[in-house]
């Protein structure tokens, strides 16, 4: 496909800090990257590396602290509200809202964008994520892997052009975390949708056409963290 | 030994959690909801209280005698000679209300008739002109003379020195009349007063039983108990008011107390809710630090004790700012009462004033009774922590509170406040009624609302569907918080109502069926006058109704001091004389209510009809015995209907009516209620009636109207106070709703945000959210407020109740108003759900 025809998050010199009571936290540092539809990635690395927060700022739903987050679509730059459209979530702990049915749940998106047919669609979405006979159980009633699959069916059903998961296989077992994943890939390859995937599974993140690994080397370091991203397949 | 250790640190353990909690919103709100009703409990005992010692001390000061006899008409001969033998000393006085007239001005006025004989004890006091300085005298007026009040003297733009006629008898007006040492109140009597020497009065050749005769009598402990003896069965019917007995008043303010104390209920109510709302809140953060607890090893008892504990923390520490303020509203209260209720009455002066002085003891019962309610209001949340398990932690599930035991304990609670207050159960029933009929209307309205609305916009996309979707999963607790509101609503909507309709359709009714001049007791000569007189003038008398005095004494042969111990209405008028009306057909303005009317031509003379709330309040039943005191003579009746007021066919209507029949088997005299119709200009030939007539009473309904504004104005305030209570405890109920959800809808509002939709989607969601809730809410209220009307209007004002549409839309577009800005401004917190939060759990 040629690049121009796609849609692309592009990360310039990102950098991203925090002050915590005084002292500076700092995740990562210019960091250039690019996110392209149809591709897949994978963040790995230790607890409070900033892999979610780089997810964020990916999502432009956060402000990096210096560096720019473009978006571009043929070669266009776009405004970033326009890629809050653009864009699921996956979750660790599913967010399924426990009042409403599977169906419901996955219904829920195309509701609130006003769209015709929401459960026609959303019901076609479960069927396809293996949940066709459980159309109308609620969250509880519903297993770790079960919930999983229909957040998947939840955050593709308005057909975004990303999907970020953060460590969307976490929270289950290795076959449930098996199915999801290859659930996750192969929807969001049959869509055209780009997958930016959290884990710290490195078979998972093998499986990804790129990783991105937070490498860092002393957690005793917190305080000034040195952290570098590594393009593995670059 | 490790009892008290183990204690020891549970106490300090619970103090530890309260301290850690206490900055939580929930429990904040927990405290506002406790505290106002603390607050309002204490003030209310403490202010009741005040005034019961006030009484007392009233009683005591203002009897000027060691007891007093009083009733319509003089004792016999033989009955005065019983009187002195167990006496010391009797002084008697006579009283007559009449209007007295002066250049065309009129006013209605107590006189008091005295003879040289008076004041038996205390000092009467005067002045020799108006604002002169006050002289204590041992004498009233003498023959020829009279003395007024000083608003008398101004209401009838007279001077001292001047003449004065009453009934054709030419009287000084000598001196300013400031206070009488025997000046009990009766009711609550702001009538203006003169004093005269009895000798005049007998001139008016007013007739004995319209007279009251107050016999003031000296007597020692043995003899007042004698005495009282002696009047229970020699003089049933009459009145004694003894220097260690209750205040006539004393009845009237704990009734006041008890209505007040009843729409407690809906205070209660609420807070009920609020509770309910919260300990669903709090529950799932209780659940889990017991469990943890419980995972490390505790015991379950041990759990519970640290959470009753802390409760208890909470509500002592609680303690010092409520008693501190309430103390501060107690203290208001006295000043507002002062400044409103007793003022005019002569009573503050130098004599026993209304003193702020907490009881301690009180205190504590209030707050110990408050306590217990809150305790119950708890026990839910208690009970669901004795059912948790370390299950809990593992399974991420949390058992919820059951809706049967909070209904349960919320029902008990109310109960119980409601049996503490209740005084007439007619009232009683119909306020509860009218809130069951708004709850139930309510929570049907809520459900039918959702569900249809869910249902039928089912096939639309779109963020309304989709919020009447959310409600309708949530329906429980959206119903819970429409209720909260609704219920607020309808009392707010109610009282407000209830004051505004009640002082238009006053002035309304009176005009519209009853002319504009009320005869409330003429003599048959004076009616005979009044009809030639209305002859002359071309005045139509709209009504006429003959009637009797009668006391009623006995109860199925039981005194009614000793039968009936429930203050009521009812029981306060039926300690002075009532009139007693005779029809042979159901009179046009009664609908039959239960029994028999008797036929017209029969001869069964002793049987009754008597008014239906009247039959409630007493707690009467068809079949029972009245005896009633008619003109010195005691005669027995039995009830063989009851009636009640029905519009259309004029206002005058009597509490006990009697067969014609039974006025051949009485003799007393006959008197007549009427109403007349007068030209505006016609008003100017009243003082002539009333100078040939002094002891006429006719009440205009201008004053009549006066004298409602006035005590509609004391209501007002009474009332706005309470509304004022209940805004704040509905504000209250919609916080607590609204943090009972706070963690749900912050959820929500993140999932929402994580598809990709901007937080003002999120907005207008909430934004619709409240107002469905609140349109649902004020549709309740006012069809409720509307029912009640209809209910509560006919039976206890005899009013036919007509909404005004217009006045009903706008209370609703408010209510929904108010309701759609407090919920947006309270779900803020609710509102800052983001993307990130849903990463980091
Ligand atoms: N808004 C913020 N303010 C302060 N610190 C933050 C903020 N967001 C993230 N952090 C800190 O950044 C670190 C990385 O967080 P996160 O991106 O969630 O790591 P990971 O997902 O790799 O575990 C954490 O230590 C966290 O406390
Ligand atoms: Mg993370």
């Amino acid at each position: 496909m040629p690049l121009s025809a796609l849609s692309t998050i592009a990360l310039t010199n990102v950098s991203q800090s925090f002050s915590h009571h005084g002292h500076q936290v700092r995740l990562f540092q210019q960091l250039s990257l690019r996110i392209e539809q149809g591709r897949s990635y994978a963040i790995t690395g230790p607890s409070g590396s900033g892999k979610s927060s780089l997810l964020m700022l990916m999502a432009g739903l956060e402000q990096p602290s210096a560096g720019q987050v473009a978006y571009l679509q043929h070669g266009r730059s776009m405004a970033l509200t326009q890629l809050r459209h653009d864009i699921g979530f996956v979750f660790q702990q599913f967010h399924l809202l426990p009042e409403l049915t599977a169906l419901h749940n996955v219904a829920l998106p195309l509701k609130l964008r006003g769209e015709k047919n929401a459960e026609a669609t959303a019901s076609a979405w479960l069927e396809k994520v293996g949940l066709g006979h459980r159309l109308n159980h609620k969250p509880q009633q519903l297993s770790g892997g079960e919930q999983q699959r229909a957040a998947i069916a939840r955050a593709l059903v308005f057909q975004p052009k990303f999907i970020f998961a953060d460590e969307p296989t976490g929270n289950l077992d290795s076959k449930s975390a098996a199915d999801v994943a290859d659930l996750l890939f192969d929807c969001c390859r049959q869509h055209g949708a780009a997958l930016v995937i959290v884990t710290h599974s490195p078979p998972l993140a093998a499986r990804a056409q790129q990783v991105l690994a937070f490498n860092n080397g002393n957690c005793a370091l917190l305080a000034t963290p040195q952290l570098e991203v590594q393009d593995a397949c670059y | 030994m490790r009892a008290t250790e183990q204690l020891r640190q549970n106490l300090q353990l619970a103090c530890h959690f309260y301290q850690q909690q206490k900055r939580h919103s929930k429990e904040r709100v927990l405290r506002w909801v406790q505290g106002i009703l603390l607050l309002f409990i204490v003030t209310l005992s403490q202010t009741s209280a005040s005034i019961q010692i006030y009484l007392g001390q009233n009683l005591a000061n203002l009897l000027g005698a060691d007891l007093v006899l009083s009733q319509p008409r003089a004792l016999t001969a033989s009955q005065y000679a019983e009187l002195a033998s167990m006496a010391e000393q009797i002084v008697l006085t006579e009283s007559l209300t009449t209007t007295l007239t002066h250049n065309n001005q009129w006013q209605r006025a107590t006189l008091k008739a005295v003879a040289e004989d008076y004041p038996l004890q205390g000092e009467l006091r005067s002045a020799a002109f108006p604002g002169g300085p006050d002289s204590a005298g041992s004498q009233g007026p003498a023959v020829g003379e009279i003395w007024l009040d000083s608003r008398l003297l101004a209401a009838l733009g007279l001077q001292i020195g001047e003449q004065l006629r009453i009934g054709g008898q030419q009287l000084n007006v000598t001196r300013i009349l400031l206070h009488e040492p025997d000046r009990l109140m009766e009711g609550h009597n702001v009538e203006m007063r003169a004093l005269l020497h009895r000798q005049d009065l007998q001139q008016f050749a007013a007739l004995d039983d319209i007279i009251q005769h107050r016999y003031l009598v000296g007597a020692n402990a043995q003899q007042i108990a004698a005495i009282r003896q002696w009047q229970k069965t020699h003089l049933p019917a009459a009145q004694l008011h003894h220097k260690h007995g209750a205040h006539p008043l004393a009845l009237f303010w704990q009734r006041t107390e008890n209505f007040i104390g009843l729409a407690s209920i809906l205070l209660f109510f609420m807070a009920a809710i609020a509770m309910q709302q919260l300990s669903r809140a709090q529950l799932a953060q209780q659940q889990f630090f017991s469990a943890v607890c419980l995972s490390l090893g505790a015991s379950k008892q041990r759990v519970l004790q640290i959470s009753l504990l802390k409760w208890l923390f909470g509500l002592l520490l609680l303690l010092p700012p409520v008693l501190l303020l309430s103390a501060l509203c107690h203290w208001l209260a006295l000043q507002w009462l002062k400044a409103h209720v007793f003022a005019g009455q002569e009573l503050t002066g130098s004599f026993a004033t209304l003193i702020w002085q907490p009881d301690i003891a009180l205190a504590a019962k209030a707050v110990f009774a408050s306590a217990v309610i809150f305790f119950v209001f708890n026990l839910p949340l208690w009970l669901a922590l004795w059912q948790c398990s370390v299950r809990e932690l593992i399974q991420q599930q949390q058992r919820s509170i059951s809706n049967a035991v909070l209904f349960g304990c919320a029902l008990l609670v109310l109960g119980g406040v409601a049996a503490h207050y209740s005084d007439n159960g007619l009232l009683t029933a119909m306020l509860l009624g009218s809130m069951l009929i708004s709850i139930v209307l309510l929570l049907v309205l809520s459900w039918l609302a959702l569900s249809l609305g869910e249902k039928l916009s089912q096939p639309f996309s779109g963020l309304l569907p989709f919020a009447l979707y959310m409600m309708k999963q949530r329906l429980l607790s959206k119903t819970t918080q429409i209720l909260g509101i609704g219920l607020a609503a309808f009392l707010l909507l109610f009282t407000l109502m209830l004051l505004k309709d009640l002082g238009d359709n006053m002035a309304a009714h009176q005009r519209a069926h009853d002319g504009n001049l009320l005869v409330t007791q003429a003599s048959a000569a004076q009616m005979a006058d009044i009809q030639v007189w209305a002859a002359q003038h071309n005045i139509t008398i709209r009504q006429h109704k003959p009637f009797i005095y009668a006391q009623l004494s006995h109860i199925n042969g039981g005194l009614l001091s000793e039968v009936i111990q429930k203050p009521s209405d009812s029981l306060a008028s039926f300690n002075r004389p009532v009139r007693l009306h005779w029809s042979a057909d159901m009179p046009g303005n009664n609908r039959l209510v239960n029994g028999q009317w008797w036929h017209s031509t029969t001869d069964n003379w002793q049987q009754l009809s008597v008014e239906q709330e009247v039959m409630t309040d007493l707690g009467l039943q068809l079949g029972d015995k009245l005896g009633l005191m008619i003109a010195g003579h005691y005669i027995e009746f039995s009830i063989t209907a009851s009636h009640a007021y029905q519009s259309g066919a004029g206002a005058i209507t009597f509490w006990l009516q009697m067969p014609p029949a039974a006025l051949i088997h009485i003799s007393a005299p006959h008197y007549s209620m009427a109403s007349l119709e007068l030209q505006p200009q016609q008003f100017s030939l009243l003082p002539k009636l009333w100078q040939q007539h002094p002891s006429l009473r006719m009440v205009s309904l201008q004053e009549l109207t006066q004298r409602f504004d006035s005590s509609l104005a004391m209501a007002t305030r009474l009332i706005s106070g309470f509304a004022g209570l209940i805004m704040l405890l509905a504000g209250i109920v919609m916080l607590s709703s609204v943090h009972a959800v706070e963690a749900k809808e912050q959820k929500k509002n993140s999932i929402i945000l994580s598809f990709g939709l901007s937080k003002r989607t999120c907005l207008q969601l909430n934004m619709i959210e409240w107002l469905v809730t609140g349109a649902i809410a004020a549709c309740g209220a006012i069809v409720a407020t509307w029912l009640a009307g209809l209910l509560i209007y006919q039976s206890q004002f005899s009013l036919t109740y007509q909404p005004d549409l217009s006045w009903l839309l706008g209370t609703l577009a408010v209510i929904i108003t108010l309701v759609t800005a407090l919920g947006m401004a309270l779900s803020k917190h609710s509102l800052s759900g983001s993307v990130r939060q849903l990463l980091a759990e």
